[in-house]
């Protein structure tokens, strides 16, 4: 595979010595030695040795050969089918979403102050390790916290919620079998949380995590709650901040590629002004907004709680209605049905009943 | 190119350290010299010079074409291929040329990657050419074309041969990009013209995606990296005869307008780009029309702005085109 000297990963300053001598292809370094090399470019012994090391084949960079290597649209559809999604708990909105939460995509949840976002972060990561015969995917989960706002009584609390749900729900005997070993104490267990307490620290978190998720394969979910706090405040130069942004989820979306897992991120929301008018609009600046697959806006309406698709590659725009409850983040109640059910009804499989949808009147 | 022995007859090794001593490594050096100096500072024969010099001008040189002859070139081998959208078509002069480059830019949301999509489908299932897709970004979701196939045909067996037509490649940082797409000018896409069917589309979703972490602050690579990628993509799309498409993100400038992100340097490299707008209906929350507006073109005026619905892409929207340009002037 030929390659010109420009575009291979190299120190610009090594490179401009290279093009300097007159070496313009790949092709051309391959059969020199490190000390012809050396001579000819004029740079040092182990600047040589390296260039010459990351052209041998086998030390080519997997990302390079990865995106040398394609895939059909009809055998990456059969990839994604067989891919799952982590259900939310809330009927309408894994509708929205087109069954959950998706597996290998950037999925960021945007919202005011005491909305719900980390009650849903919390919620996500107690439905991930759902065993796969009720529908979840069984597996682990971990939480890079950079507010302090984690609780593990709550996390508790939803986890009980969570096996009553399914021990409500188990019919044959797998079932009853995985939900010999889904108890509150393993859910707790199951749990990776990291506590990042700077925007350096949540950088090396990231750079680590392909290394990390290596070792646990059956982690299946990663959350950062929430991605805009270490990039908010004390920083003073905004554009270095937009770089390491887009750096950061380019290196999180190519995690989520690779290693099948769900990344959920949650971001703040400030006020702009237009035209003397003000907006929440998402924060972290404009071209953050192109950097997420799917975004998900929750925000008030007098006193309830509504959630909206605002982006994404596969659902259209919709907005639902939710509401938090001691057992978590749940549909809210039906104003057309009096007795209140709270999904107990609905089978985790994947085919939720279709409930009639209240379209909301702004 | 450097100098090496065998790549022109006469040029022996001995003749190599000869002219390296006069501080001579690329054939660029060797023909901007004069011959009877060299002869006379080498200690080489000044006949041996000349023919060497001869072949490898031969061989290095590139020769210049007529215009009419360009012209001819240019007739028979562009194809205009549509985009499944007759609005955009109309915005873009009846659709995507082969040959140049076409960019997508809008607000997150705005639907470059629905469009994408659209003119992909379009590509593979009513003119069954192949097209190849190159994400950066994660958004590729084939359900969602399954989905637009099924719109528009719900033969089985059509739908799957649509979507073998369409190749996925992935790439998530510059470096990537680059290599994904020197392997397409050098290999792929012979390959593929050789297995049957042609590549006539290639896109990048997006290319901002990969660049923009990369200009700006001490870096000083940025732009030579932009430039590398936009060098490949006019090459690809020129000597294969191909439509490209890319998706661009906007940025703020000082008074709040919005304008295509990658800066002016970037502005030169496509020939057409579109701007992609939601239109904002007072009372309703979320809405799938939007409009697009012409921004830079060669062939039609500027700032011609055509609605779509991002639901129904190949549905013209005639009846509400009059009122929505009034309101929006």
């Amino acid at each position: 595979m030929q390659r010109t000297v420009p575009s291979l990963p190299l120190a610009p300053s090594v490179k401009v010595k290279l093009l300097h001598a007159g070496f313009q292809l790949a092709t051309d370094l391959t059969d020199m030695s490190p000390l012809q090399l050396c001579k000819a470019a004029g740079i040092s012994q182990e600047e040589a040795v390296e260039v010459l090391q990351m052209l041998r084949c086998d030390t080519q960079s997997h990302q390079e050969r990865a995106a040398t290597e394609s895939i059909t649209a009809l055998d990456l559809l059969h990839k994604e089918q067989a891919q799952g999604s982590i259900v939310t708990f809330s009927s309408r909105l894994d509708d929205v979403l087109g069954g959950g939460v998706p597996v290998g995509k950037t999925t960021e949840i945007c919202g005011a102050p005491g909305i719900g976002k980390t009650q849903l972060c919390m919620q996500l990561a107690v439905d991930v390790q759902i065993p796969v015969c009720f529908g979840g995917l069984g597996g682990k989960a971990l939480y890079i916290d950079t507010e302090g706002s984690f609780v593990v009584q709550r996390v508790a609390d939803m986890a009980e919620a969570a096996v009553k749900h399914c021990t409500l729900l188990a019919e044959d005997t797998e079932q009853k079998q995985a939900l010999e070993e889904l108890t509150v104490e393993k859910v707790l267990s199951s749990f990776f949380l990291v506590r990042c307490h700077d925007y350096v620290e949540l950088l090396a978190e990231v750079y680590l995590l392909p290394d990390f998720l290596a070792e646990h394969p059956e982690v299946r979910l990663v959350i950062i709650d929430s991605i805009a706090f270490p990039f908010r405040h004390d920083f003073e130069d905004l554009s270095q901040r937009t770089r390491l942004l887009n750096g950061l989820a380019q290196q999180l979306i190519q995690i989520a590629t690779q290693h099948s897992v769900a990344v959920v991120l949650s971001n703040h929301m400030t006020t702009r002004l237009l035209n003397g008018q003000s907006k929440l609009v998402p924060s972290l600046g404009e071209s953050w907004g192109h950097t997420a697959t799917q975004r998900l806006i929750l925000h008030w309406e007098g006193s309830k709680r509504l959630a909206s698709l605002y982006k994404s590659p596969s659902q259209m725009e919709a907005t639902i209605q939710y509401q938090i409850t001691v057992q978590g983040f749940r549909d809210a109640p039906d104003k057309l049905r009096p007795t209140v059910e709270l999904c107990a009804v609905s089978s985790l499989s994947g085919n939720h009943s279709k409930r009639p949808r209240m379209e909301d009147q702004s | 190119v450097v100098l090496r022995e065998g790549i022109c007859p006469g040029l022996t090794e001995d003749f190599i350290n000869a002219l390296h001593s006069e501080d001579i490594k690329t054939v660029e050096d060797f023909v901007s010299c004069n011959p009877e100096e060299l002869a006379q500072k080498c200690s080489l024969s000044y006949k041996a010079l000349v023919a060497v010099r001869r072949v490898l001008l031969a061989q290095y040189t590139a020769f210049p074409v007529s215009g009419a002859d360009l012209y001819q070139e240019l007739l028979s081998s562009t194809a205009i291929l549509s985009t499944g959208s007759p609005s955009l078509d109309k915005l873009l002069d009846s659709g995507l040329y082969t040959g140049e480059i076409t960019e997508l830019t809008g607000s997150p949301g705005s639907g470059k990657t629905q469009v994408c999509f659209s003119v992909a489908v379009n590509i593979s299932h009513q003119l069954k050419q192949s097209v190849f897709y190159i994400d950066t970004k994660g958004g590729m979701c084939v359900n969602r074309l399954l989905q637009m196939l099924q719109t528009r045909t719900s033969n089985m067996e059509e739908q799957m041969e649509a979507l073998q037509k369409i190749r996925v490649f992935r790439a998530f940082d510059v470096f990537s990009l680059l290599a994904c797409l020197q392997h397409l000018r050098f290999n792929g896409l012979q390959q593929a013209s050789v297995g049957g069917g042609s590549v006539k589309a290639v896109m990048v979703d997006s290319v901002s995606a990969v660049l923009s972490s990369m200009l700006g602050g001490k870096q000083n690579e940025g732009m030579s990296l932009l430039m590398q990628v936009a060098g490949e993509l006019k090459m690809i799309a020129k000597d294969f005869n191909i439509a490209v498409l890319v998706t661009n993100h906007v940025t703020q400038d000082g008074n709040g307008c919005l304008k295509a992100g990658l800066g002016l340097s970037w502005s030169h490299v496509p020939r057409t780009r579109v701007l992609l707008q939601r239109v904002e209906i007072p009372g309703v929350l979320s809405s799938s029309l939007r409009t697009a507006t012409l921004t830079k073109s060669s062939r039609q005026p500027c700032h011609l702005v055509e609605d779509f619905d991002l639901c129904n892409l190949s549905e013209e929207r005639n009846s509400v085109t009059g009122k929505r340009k009034l309101e929006s002037s």
